[in-house]
């Protein structure tokens, strides 16, 4: 081990931000990895800064700890220039606690936060030294995966052992306890699979086949014994507020990208957006207490010394008691410079008051996200936003002294039009004139448009409706660059083919899983990045297996189809879906389901699921 | 109340960079609940200012920072309680109180460092070759800035150059330097040396330690 350490360090001295390769920060666990039963390295498939700003890390890299039997690592994807130097000295991918090769663990567990991120996964193994297909790793350590992206296994099937599909921290102990015994016992990979897959919540995809019809949709995916579950339910915890939630957190030494305290006060959310995964597969909405809130509050800011606390969930102004749980950490922590930040502020629930407050300890930007330009196209996504929301919400900003916005908005949703595309650049105008209002003229005014291209995800109602076509999309980002000309304004817009290539592999089959090892093996990894992504490399993958990656994208599908993610049950019923889409292509409306249900069907998952009651 | 602590910083901490290291002081203050002054202005911060930056990768045993705080706090127990929050590699070694108008930039004028370099090939008599290159009436060298890069005579920042110690390829020099704005490094030395010797050190592979800043 020391030997390792000091091959790391001859490395060290020539790489970027060679912190991201050390460990050592405060609150990271160090044991004795003697006299655990399991080594469990947690693996992020990026880069440290944006792993480490992951939520999910921080819980269950919390909570394996606490077992005594296990001992938790962490281990993020190098950055190019640190692994072409470890592929040249020969020097294996190494957690940063103990610095021990991947190889040497008994459980490598990947998040599946973003689909670009899954050549990574591939290279992280390769660089493990571990075969990538998981019918070639015999006596290698078990490879699992869980997060948001494994509600669609499908794509990742040939090159994980196990998914976990739900709340991590409600099931981990309990495959841990089944990975003690098993090792114990000695027993092999196939059988431990076979016990794992009766617990609720795991699909181990090798006991499973995926058959084809002839238009290339899927006719089946199917158990290939008795015994192994059909239909893969999802995990719930069920009381947010009795869950855990680490009261310590690790301070990275360099700068991530949210470098902060992360408090969760909820989970799911009530709005149904219509585009929205996260929205659909995060139900219900389930809140911790204030008092637990602020409880964990005062622990995680004695144990970090973090400037600054998060609020985090998918609408933290939803929260039923936002506004005193914001002003009670205001006034407890504004002597030690600790300040609060709310990251997903939706434009209605805006409230000024709040933020002047939060202003007062550490200035934070205003963003809001009407993601369409136009009333019909907001009602489609099922956005209940108005641009009379919009306006008294900047007005009130402007007055208290804002002088930057930051917009964001999605193109190629379903029905878009240019007038919906031009609404955009209206809206950006319009929120400038209001700020020539308050102040007379429009200087000092800075207003940043970003859009961001439409993917269509499972489990949401567009799952049915094709993507924009690229050239589309580039004509619609040409049309904005042309709109948001002058001093005032910038426009920022995604990589079209990323979001094209997010569409293929979200909604991607097993054949598609096929094009990834094909990609990773030409070369391609950290796919998300602008500078490293190679997208002729992709489309050469998708040729070379047969298989077009267009039919994922913009294929019109039927509502009867077999999608790959059948096999998985998130608890939002499939008709609940299609009537929301069929709602969406006529523009109407569904409430919030705080204040009426809609009848997605969440509570039916489980016994003991309880939707948020006002 | 202004306190003054001196530290070092080694280890894998020798990897994070000035900015970094600003920030894990300013957390490890907080984590030991030392009340330490905010400024006034939009956005509040920590009264707290560092002596001249480290290079990353070097270590230092004798840097300094003064922080404002509120009230009166003990020096010694100042020590204690931030090394209890501070990580592996970084230790308050003194603290003692100044006056609120002593600055700590107006203090640092001259720094000693201790740099190991690896020769690549043999060279006779180095401590000769030392006295010879210290003997130039001038050293010019172009230093790289936020502004670019310019021209500046080396000579005029360098105090004492000697070996220490060699153990095969392992040689140990010491180093004093004039601090003053936009001074010369030490591996600015030790670039400019190489070029005299007609490179024979591996200069991936220099470690800089800052044994101490001067105060007058």
């Amino acid at each position: 081990m020391s030997d390792l350490k000091n091959k790391i360090d001859d490395l060290l001295m020539k790489v970027n931000k060679p912190a991201r390769y050390t460990g050592g920060e405060i609150n990271s666990v160090i044991k004795d990895a003697n006299k655990v039963k399991i080594r469990f390295a947690f693996a992020f498939p990026d880069v440290y800064e944006v792993g480490m700003s992951h939520l999910g890390l921080k819980i269950l890299y919390s909570l394996m700890n606490e077992r005594d039997d296990t001992y938790c690592e962490r281990v993020f994807a190098p950055w190019v220039d640190m692994e072409n130097l470890m592929r040249e000295k020969d020097v294996p991918l190494f957690s940063l606690e103990t610095k021990t090769p991947l190889n040497m663990f008994d459980v490598i567990g990947f998040t599946l936060q973003y689909e670009l991120s899954y050549t990574n996964i591939l290279n992280m193994l390769d660089l493990s030294k571990i075969p990538i297909r998981s019918k070639d790793r015999k006596g290698y350590p078990l490879i699992i995966a869980g997060g948001p992206c494994a509600v669609n296994p499908a794509p990742l099937s040939d090159v994980v052992d196990l998914f976990v599909i739900g709340d991590g921290e409600e099931i981990i102990n309990e495959i841990l306890d089944l990975v003690a015994s098993c090792k114990k016992d000695n027993v092999p990979k196939e059988d431990f699979l076979r016990r794992a897959s009766k617990i609720q919540g795991v699909y181990a995809p090798s006991l499973y086949v995926e058959t084809y019809n002839d238009d290339n949709t899927i006719k089946s995916i199917k158990p290939i014994e008795e015994g192994v579950p059909a239909v893969i339910k999802r995990r719930i915890v069920k009381d947010l507020d009795k869950t855990y939630h680490p009261d310590k957190q690790i301070v990275p030494f360099i700068n991530i990208v949210h470098d902060r305290i992360v408090l969760e006060v909820f989970r799911g959310c009530t709005r149904g957006c219509r585009f929205c995964q996260a929205g659909m597969i995060y139900r219900p909405v389930r809140e911790r207490s204030k008092e637990t809130l602020l409880k964990l509050a005062d622990k995680l800011i004695k144990s970090t010394g973090y400037e600054e606390i998060s609020l985090t969930s998918l609408s933290t102004c939803d929260y039923s008691q936002i506004e005193s749980l914001v002003y009670d950490l205001i006034e407890k922590y504004k002597d030690m410079g600790t300040g609060v930040a709310l990251p997903s502020t939706r434009i209605d629930a805006f409230s000024v008051n709040l933020l002047n407050e939060i202003q007062k300890v550490r200035k934070t930007g205003l963003t809001l996200a009407p993601e369409a330009g136009t009333q019909r196209l907001r009602d489609v996504i099922n956005k209940g936003v108005t641009e009379e929301d919009l306006v008294n919400s900047t007005k009130e900003a402007f007055k208290a002294g804002w002088k930057s916005v930051k917009l964001y908005f999605m193109l190629g949703l379903p029905t878009e039009t240019m007038e919906d595309v031009k609404g955009i650049s209206d809206l950006a105008h319009l929120v400038a004139d209001v700020y020539k209002d308050v102040n007379g003229s429009t200087k000092g005014l800075k207003i940043t448009v970003s859009t961001s291209t439409f993917v269509p995800k499972p489990f949401t109602p567009f799952q049915w409706y094709p993507q924009d076509d690229m050239d589309s999309i580039i004509n619609k980002q040409n049309y904005l660059k042309e709109l948001l000309r002058g001093k005032i304004f910038s426009y920022n817009w995604h990589e079209p083919n990323m979001s094209f290539l997010e569409a293929v592999i979200s909604k991607g089959d097993r054949k598609v899983g096929q094009a990834i090892i094909k990609a990773w093996e030409s070369g391609c990894k950290f796919d998300g990045w602008d500078e490293q992504f190679k997208f002729d490399k992709w489309l050469e993958a998708f040729e070379s297996v047969g298989v077009d990656p267009k039919f994922y994208a913009y294929k019109n599908r039927d509502f009867d189809e077999v999608f790959p993610w059948d096999i998985v049950d998130v608890g939002v019923r499939k008709d609940y879906l299609k009537r929301e889409y069929k709602k969406a292509i006529e523009g109407k409306l569904t409430g919030d389901c705080r204040l009426h249900c809609t009848g997605c069907g969440i509570k039916d998952l489980d016994e003991g699921v309880v939707c948020f009651e006002a | 109340m202004k306190l003054r602590a001196k530290f070092k910083k080694d280890g894998d901490l020798k990897y994070i960079s000035h900015l970094d290291l600003m920030r894990t002081i300013e957390r490890a203050m907080r984590r030991a609940q030392i009340k330490f002054s905010l400024s006034k202005g939009f956005n509040p911060h920590p009264l707290i200012s560092f002596g001249p930056a480290l290079s990353m990768g070097a270590t230092t045993h004798g840097d300094y920072f003064d922080v404002v705080v509120e009230g009166e706090i003990d020096p010694k127990r100042f020590k204690d309680d931030l090394n209890k929050a501070l990580p592996d590699g970084l230790e308050i070694i003194d603290c003692y109180i100044v006056d609120d108008k002593d600055l700590l930039s107006n203090k640092v004028k001259e720094a000693e460092y201790t740099v190991d370099v690896y020769l690549m090939s043999r060279v006779t008599n180095l401590a000769f070759e030392i006295t010879r290159f210290l003997g130039r009436s001038e050293i010019f060298i172009e230093k790289e800035s936020k502004s670019g890069s310019k021209v500046i005579d080396l000579k005029n920042y360098i105090l004492d150059l000697k070996m220490l110690d060699s153990k095969g390829s392992k040689i140990t020099l010491y180093v004093k330097l004039k601090i003053s704005e936009g001074s010369p490094g030490p591996i600015y030395v030790i670039k400019a040396l190489d070029d005299f010797l007609g490179h024979v050190f591996d200069v991936e592979r220099v470690l800089v330690d800052r044994r101490n800043l001067i105060l007058n």
